[in-house]
């Protein structure tokens, strides 16, 4: 090749290239707005994208897994998370994970109710967007899809051992601390802990079932005609199954048998009627 | 130094040299945040100081670049700069912009786009800076009548940078669109128009150093070019993958984005083989080791460690994680700040007046750096590969997993200190000599050669 054909070769490749790229790319305008539901991008959503570029999100997280890597991925938070639960941990992070053992935590927003709200909006616009299935798994902010592999046998004995101080510091700290956040806490620390037998992420099941979306499914157990429970709400349900678990047992080789459930029934006695509250406020915030 | 208003380039130099620095103190508080607990969380916490590190990134490259530029064109065009004083208010316009940019992120003025935070006021000073630019180098060669190919690369490159900055000025309601058209312009710079400026100056310095035929080398460098955009170009949906547009990103994504190290060994074995073909030893050979340095970290951290990761299916799982740090440092490093470096430690003997031979310190400076950086890409690789599977494979929680992990970030630290001693070494040893800016007698390419097998230049196109 001489130095005129190479520099042909150079010109008709990117020319080809860029050719095909525009062609491509005014197909992808006709798709946009059918993959990412543009007809559901209403003002909030707007307003919550703003706040998500003013307050520098994506110089911690990752949307669509793109941003920085010092913060977990927010694609599908809001499948994986209701509002409650959001909405108070946005007002004060340091309430849900402690700086001292996560070795960081979010610095507060100092966001408006409305602000939270919006920006709930925006991320829940994202968490429906087609983006091929990504990612191919949950991410999960904290914890283990299948508890127990976060930490080692000592540390969950350890866990074990001072589950009941826990347990009652977390029941005792003022009334001023979010319910969610102390149901987080508990959920992980009281004896024998919830977390054992119960994993927070979709579809894991192991000797209890995944509690992800518990509370869409109270909703439909306690109005079907097989509960005979006395719940009237998500949350009394959740409160009934964890002092009475067999008020109504889920079927499952390892949950129950002739309708008695297999979860230990100490819990009414172990749990003060606040911690149970907690909790029922933790579990009714997942989706 | 050929021509007077070459010395504009000094001071484009210092000031990169100034701007890497201050990068550095941004990168490694990072660094050590990841470690925390953080006691500067209510102060500088994570994001300003990562906004910052990256940011300065852009703009000591393309200060450099700049400079370079202006080193350059005299001598490809053998004339002087049409004005040396646009090309100093286009310095502290530049400086300034980049300077209040930085400023406001410390107070949490930014657009918060990843890598394209500049205010709006900042990313039209962006735009004003470019054209005055390529305003200036243009009418330089256009004087002269004199454009070589090199140039033609080099010049195509920066206003394609310019132009592909475009679409960043723009307002998108939709998250998924402004994310397609933000790849416009990083995906493009980086993996398209800034090769190209990599190309011109790779090219260059190959001519100059090992007095390579420039017929041969700059027929190559439009290969390089071609294979560059042939990939690079479709190769943009490699960052389509997950982020809501239509599903056959996915396989083109997969295709040229697997093509794109084609380029980067065609880059490499360009400049190797012309080392090894020459007759010619020119006394400057740090700046050979830069310059061979930079093609061969290109196709280590750009064509290697970019390639680990493209494919649809493996992205899948590492989307998002410290993997692409390690790539994107590895590759930003040797293809952009390597190729900067090589064009100062060229120009720098005659500016300042110091033995071509380069010093101890430059030497230790360029081992250290590329040790240093060998170091973090591995640290990255390491925590990366550690957070795919316990956190995307294993399904343990983001925060869990970051624990895990923390002695990778403890080996980032001590590489990172490495990298830092070599470029603190880098500076110190630009700033040892004060600037000297006397002319070498005029020449013809030809009789300051040691030895001579060059050809003279030929086939300068006529401008216009």
């Amino acid at each position: 090749m001489n130095k005129r054909q190479t520099r042909l070769f150079a010109g008709a490749a990117t020319a080809v290239s860029a050719l095909v790229f525009l062609v491509l790319t005014i197909d992808s305008h006709r798709q946009f707005g059918k993959l990412t539901n543009a007809d559901n991008i209403t003002p909030a959503v707007s307003r919550g994208k703003d706040i998500w570029h003013a307050k520098n999100c994506i110089n911690c997280h990752t949307l669509f897994g793109e941003g920085a890597y010092y913060a977990p991925d927010l694609t599908k938070i809001t499948q994986l998370r209701g509002n409650t639960y959001l909405e108070a941990f946005l007002r004060d992070p340091s309430k849900f994970y402690d700086e001292a053992k996560y070795r960081r935590v979010m610095p507060a927003q100092n966001l408006s109710d409305t602000e939270i709200l919006d920006l709930i909006a925006f991320l829940d616009w994202v968490s429906k967007v087609d983006n091929q299935g990504w990612p191919p798994r949950p991410i999960l902010v904290a914890g283990a899809t299948i508890p127990g592999t976060d930490r080692t046998v000592a540390q969950q004995q350890s866990v074990a051992a001072t589950s009941n101080t826990q347990a009652a510091t977390a029941g005792s700290v003022s009334t001023a601390d979010d319910p969610v956040a102390l149901g987080q806490a508990l959920f992980n620390s009281v004896s024998p802990s919830c977390n054992a037998c119960h994993s927070i992420a979709p579809g894991v099941n192991m000797v209890g079932p995944s509690l992800a979306g518990v509370s869409a499914r109270a909703q439909q157990i306690i109005s079907s005609h097989a509960y005979k429970g006395q719940a009237k709400d998500v949350a009394g349900y959740i409160r009934e199954s964890i002092h009475d678990p067999s008020a109504y047992v889920v079927t499952g080789a390892s949950y129950s048998a002739n309708g008695i459930s297999f979860m230990p029934n100490t819990y009414g006695q172990s749990l003060k009627p606040e911690q149970l509250d907690y909790l029922a406020a933790y579990l009714g915030s997942l989706k | 130094m050929r021509y007077k208003s070459q010395s504009v380039a000094y001071w484009y130099f210092a000031a990169a040299m100034v701007l890497f620095g201050l990068q550095l103190v941004f990168g490694l508080l990072s660094a050590t945040k990841y470690l925390g607990p953080d006691p500067l969380i209510n102060l500088l916490p994570f994001d300003v100081t990562k906004v910052i590190h990256t940011n300065l990134l852009i703009v000591w490259v393309l200060t450099g670049f700049m400079g370079a530029t202006y080193w350059l064109v005299p001598e490809e065009s053998r004339t002087e700069i049409h004005s040396v004083k646009l090309a100093y208010i286009q310095l502290g316009l530049w400086l300034l912009m980049g300077v209040t940019a930085v400023i406001g992120y410390l107070f949490g003025y930014g657009a918060g786009n990843k890598l394209l935070e500049q205010p709006i006021p900042h990313k039209i000073t962006i735009v004003v800076v470019m054209l005055m630019f390529l305003y200036n180098v243009g009418m330089t060669i256009k004087k002269s009548g004199r454009f070589t190919t090199t140039e033609g690369v080099l010049l195509l490159g920066l206003g394609s940078a310019a132009l592909l900055y475009l679409p960043a000025l723009l307002h998108y309601s939709n998250y998924t669109v402004s994310i397609y058209y933000r790849w416009w312009t990083i995906h493009l710079w980086v993996e398209g128009v800034w090769e190209m400026i990599q190309g011109g100056f790779l090219a260059y310095l190959l001519i100059r150093l090992t007095g390579a035929d420039r017929e041969v080398m700059e027929k190559w460098l439009y290969v390089i070019v071609g294979l560059v955009f042939i990939a690079g170009i479709l190769g943009t949906a490699h960052h389509y993958y997950w982020v809501g547009v239509p599903a056959y990103w996915l396989p083109i994504g997969g295709i040229f984005s697997a093509l794109e190290p084609v380029a980067l060994v065609g880059m490499a074995i360009y400049a190797y083989s012309a080392l090894r073909r020459s007759g010619l030893a020119h006394p400057n050979k740090l700046a050979l080791h830069w310059t061979l340095g930079s093609a061969v970290f290109t196709l280590f951290g750009a064509g290697l460690l970019g390639f680990a990761h493209t494919f649809p299916s493996v992205n899948k799982w590492t989307h998002g994680t410290l993997i692409t740090a390690m790539h994107g440092h590895a590759a930003f490093y040797g293809a952009y700040a390597m190729i900067v470096l090589a064009m100062i430690v060229y120009a720098l003997p005659s500016i300042t007046g110091r033995k071509e031979g380069g010093s101890a310190a430059g030497y230790w400076s360029f081992w250290l750096q590329l040790g240093g950086m060998f170091g973090m890409t591995l640290s990255f690789a390491t925590a990366g590969i550690g957070q795919v599977y316990l956190e995307r494979i294993l399904g343990l929680g983001y925060l869990d997993t970051q624990l895990k992990i923390q002695v990778h970030f403890l080996m980032l630290i001590a590489t990172a200190s490495i990298f830092t001693v070599g470029v603190v070494l880098f500076i110190y040893d630009f700033f040892r000599h004060a600037p000297r800016f006397h002319l070498e007698p005029e020449d013809d390419d030809l009789k300051d050669r040691p030895t001579g097998n060059l050809r003279a230049e030929t086939d300068p196109v006529k401008y216009g």
